[in-house]
């Protein structure tokens, strides 16, 4: 026991710490989350956590090698509309644009039923009022070329103005400010001017330095956002950090990020750690992936309110480019994870009219169900039918801190949803139940095969507190090449924060294009030098941002791994594709042709082969960079293999379980007690404190060395 | 398994007092079976005559059960219009813009009508003076008869009993 890794995850309610130590033996912890200074719910939590190990944070702290902070604090900000008093300065004409979102802006989301229904649709309320958005006149041309010189004395006068409604930051989001950002910068400096003869200084925040992306509302919200929420959170981030140093922790507290990667407290683009909660098991998935050698895994995540699904595709998720957050357009990069709206809280309600059954959107989260009376829950939950159908122990959630009453449950489902249908309450429960499976084995389905590939190519991961309950029920018929459920199902998202690399990701728009060799000869020769100029100058750039954000945590320039990537279309075309080149130049024809070549890959993989389109040119529209420096991961537990039968400690009970209109005598296995190379046959139940997993009749599962079960369908 | 609102939650969305989330709420969630009869008791409490109302006929304005059987138009503020059978338009003070110069009070330089080719009717009620309804129509237009409602048939067949 030498080395530690910390990661935490401070939730809405609750503020989990989760500890590894370089065999991989692991402990998580809990406190109640402290929203005004989280440091001490992550203090409690750590003490919560430790203590399992009958140790101090201050015996632990001195070892812990790396320490990783996910949260939702800035999120709540933003949704609070707690930030700060901004200004925004924007070109003429544009001040408006609070106020006028995009229309997508008013259903973001929505249920597919709510956005066909317009009189839900309602507009956001304004980060900035209408009074702190100033217009100055001056034009970039979408070349980069000045159409119009900027009035400076708008800017000055804007300025003053804002300083004077005493903001405590200004935003400066001018049209096509990523070709060209000389406008912004003169803003800049006329501010500064007036700031000095003003006496008042506060930041001045550039979408051209910060986020020099193209589309302009998204960019603005990304800037403002950056402003607003984000430079608030890192008296937060210092906090947690001065919790952590008077522990004893000698290491960087670094945040998870929306791309899949950590970066410093100290990064400039903090907005990107927004949102790191589901991301966290995609990036375990891909790490556990690359140790046991699976390049292709689809993620399933089960909470209590939604069901997260992601894909991995020879080692690596996509990433999505203009993502939606609290109801913002952003643009940003951000892990491919789709999520649908039902989770093991979801409610169960019965269409008065139809008599359809219908599940959530709403959800009853931590109150669980109709079982936890506290809860003063009206309604029945998906928990409601595992508990009633012998499912889901009533005396063990949570350990048993919680316990469940069974008869309420009995009685909701009766009376809600059996008794208006004429159905016995166990058919009922168990038709809603796999009701519930089917819709989100169509989900997974539509994912894998939607996107042309086919699950026998794919592993399958569940995870999160309900994932391993339903997972035979998701994955029946799929024939996927395995399916994975890892022991520390409930913690995976802790752990996959844990796994994440200290990796910056930083983009610019260059839209650049070149004709086809083939088809154009000429064309593609002449447009050689503006192509690599544009490209190569934009990684050069971004490799120098990327190594002054390293220099921030001390890191050498030589422990930076750079990834050069592109993002390309075809001309003319919405839809970009992202691509990773092995060079870090463009030096000569070929390596434009080795471009065109991965593109076209990547695109007819994600469209179709017929529809690529040539004749129609190429538009690099974004170059990035990825910096990645390797840390210290969690290591995989490792154990020896025992027999295939549990010993007689592991059979907690046995159960009635009703399954397919009948009772079944099921077996229940308390999961700590399973050794690795233990196999149990269906009908059985495997029960942890914060997971239960079903291994219904015709499955069995093998526990193998490394603590993951294997869940096989016999009869498939 | 029918839904059914708190009496108080639906005086708030009268009174236009409900927070978004809730309305959001209840614009998409299941109709409440029991809606129209929550809604006539609000609305009878919120007015200060006695009359009992049949149905909500238009803003500001209810089908009212007389003494005697008669079921009459009603506004808010006790003015009794006609039976509910005629249209109420002719029992109530109008307003006709129909120059430009009238128009124009509403609609300022070139974003009015043209008066030969449309009017603007506006109905008040003759106790308060509020603005009931605006017609806009060409000139000559027979005054426009919005609802006549077929309050037998409603109770009969949606409510499933006879009008009270």
């Amino acid at each position: 026991m030498n080395q530690f890794i910390m990661s935490m995850d401070a939730g809405g309610t609750m503020t989990d710490t989760f500890f590894v130590d370089d065999t991989g033996r692991f402990v998580v912890g809990k406190a109640q989350t402290t929203p005004a200074d989280e440091s001490i719910g992550f203090g409690r939590s750590v003490e919560d956590a430790l203590a399992q190990w009958g140790q101090a944070p201050e015996a632990v702290f001195p070892k812990v090698a790396t320490g990783i902070y996910s949260g939702t604090s800035m999120l709540n900000r933003l949704l609070e509309r707690k930030g700060r008093r901004l200004g925004v300065i924007v070109t003429a004409g544009m001040e408006d644009y609070f106020q006028l979102e995009r229309g997508i802006q008013t259903y973001l989301g929505y249920s597919y039923q709510d956005r066909l229904k317009v009189s839900t649709h309602r507009h956001n309320q304004p980060l900035v009022p209408r009074e702190r958005m100033k217009g100055v006149r001056g034009r970039i041309d979408l070349f980069g070329t000045e159409a119009i010189p900027l009035y400076e004395h708008e800017a000055e006068a804007a300025v003053a103005e804002l300083l004077d409604m005493d903001v405590e930051g200004i935003v400066v989001n001018l049209l096509f400010s990523y070709v060209n950002g000389a406008h912004e910068n003169a803003v800049k400096e006329a501010a500064l001017k007036v700031m000095q003869r003003k006496g008042k200084s506060v930041p001045i925040y550039l979408s051209s330095e910060l986020y020099p992306v193209m589309q302009d509302f998204a960019r603005l919200n990304t800037v403002t956002i950056e402003a607003y929420a984000a430079e608030p959170s890192r008296g937060q981030f210092q906090k947690i950090a001065d919790r952590a140093k008077n522990f004893g922790g000698q290491f960087e507290l670094r945040v998870m990020a929306s791309h899949g990667g950590t970066i410093s407290t100290e990064a400039r683009e903090l907005a990107r750690t927004l949102i790191s909660g589901p991301i966290g098991g995609m990036v375990g998935a891909r790490y556990l992936g690359a140790e046991l050698g699976i390049g292709n895994i689809v993620c399933s995540d089960i909470g209590g309110t939604s069901f997260d699904l992601g894909l991995i595709t020879g080692g690596e998720f996509t990433t999505k480019t203009q993502p939606d957050m609290a109801r913002f357009v952003l643009k940003l990069p951000l892990v491919d994870i789709d999520s649908v709206g039902a989770g093991t809280g979801s409610y169960v309600r019965l269409d008065p009219i139809s008599k359809r059954i219908e599940f959530g959107p709403d959800s009853a989260g931590s109150r669980i169900g109709m079982c936890f009376e506290q809860g003063g829950v009206d309604t029945p939950t998906l928990s409601d039918c595992n508990i009633i159908l012998g499912n889901l122990n009533p005396n063990n959630f949570l350990g048993g801190e919680v316990i469940l009453n069974k008869e309420r449950s009995y009685q909701a489902i009766k009376e809600r949803i059996a008794d208006p249908l004429g159905l016995d309450p166990y058919d009922a429960a168990e038709g809603v139940l796999q009701l519930f499976e089917n819709h989100l084995r169509n989900e997974v389905y539509a994912r894998v095969f939607g996107k042309g590939y086919s699950p026998e190519d794919y592993t399958l991961f569940s995870y999160g507190g309900g994932g391993p309950m339903h997972v035979a029920g998701y994955t029946k018929g799929l024939n996927f090449a395995d399916v994975l459920v890892p022991a520390w199902a409930a913690g995976f998202s802790a752990f996959g924060c844990a796994c994440a690399d200290f990796e910056y990701r930083l983009d610019r728009t260059v839209n650049v294009a070149t004709a086809s060799p083939d088809l154009a000869p000429a064309a593609f020769e002449q447009g050689f030098d503006l192509l690599s100029g544009a490209v190569n100058a934009g990684w050069e750039g971004l490799r120098a941002k990327v190594k002054d954000e390293f220099a921030k945590s001390g890191v050498e320039a030589g422990q930076i791994e750079y990834r050069h990537c592109l993002r390309v279309q075809y001309v003319g075309q919405l839809n970009d594709v992202e691509i990773e080149l092995p060079f870090q130049a463009i030096r000569s024809v070929d390596d434009i042709r080795e471009i065109i070549e991965r593109f076209e890959a990547a695109y007819s993989k994600e469209f179709s082969r017929s529809a690529k389109s040539p004749e129609l040119g190429y538009l690099v529209t974004n170059v990035l960079v990825r910096g990645v420096v390797k840390v210290m991961k969690p290591a995989l537990p490792n154990f020896p293999l025992h027999g295939p039968e549990p010993t007689a400690d592991a059979l907690k009970e046995i159960r009635p379980i009703y399954r397919n209109g009948k009772w079944h005598d099921a077996r229940i296995f308390d999961m700590d007690e399973l050794l690795p190379g233990n196999v149990i046959t269906g009908p059985a139940v495997i029960e942890a404190s914060s997971t239960t997993f079903m291994v219904p009749p015709g499955a069995e599962a093998r526990l193998d060395q490394h603590l993951i079960f294997h869940l096989r369908h016999l009869e498939d | 398994m029918s839904v059914s609102h708190d009496i108080n939650t639906l005086r708030e969305l009268k009174d236009g007092k409900l927070s978004f989330e809730k309305l959001h709420g209840l614009i998409s969630g299941f109709k409440d079976a029991d809606r129209f009869d929550k809604m006539v008791q609000i609305w009878q409490e919120s007015v200060e005559w006695d009359d009992p109302i049949l149905l909500p006929l238009a803003e500001h304005l209810f089908v009212v059960r007389k003494p005697d059987g008669r079921r009459v138009v009603k506004s808010t503020w006790g003015y009794e219009y006609c039976d509910v059978q005629e249209n109420w338009k002719l029992h109530a003070k109008v307003f006709v813009r129909d120059s430009e110069e009238l128009i124009n009070e509403i609609y300022p330089d070139k974003l009015g009508c043209d008066p030969e080719w449309m009017q603007l009717r506006e109905y008040y009620d003759p106790l308060s003076g509020a603005l009931l309804e605006v017609e806009v129509v060409p000139p000559g237009y027979p005054i426009v008869h919005d609802f006549k409602p077929d309050i037998d048939t409603f109770y009969r067949d949606w409510l499933g009993r006879p009008v009270p």
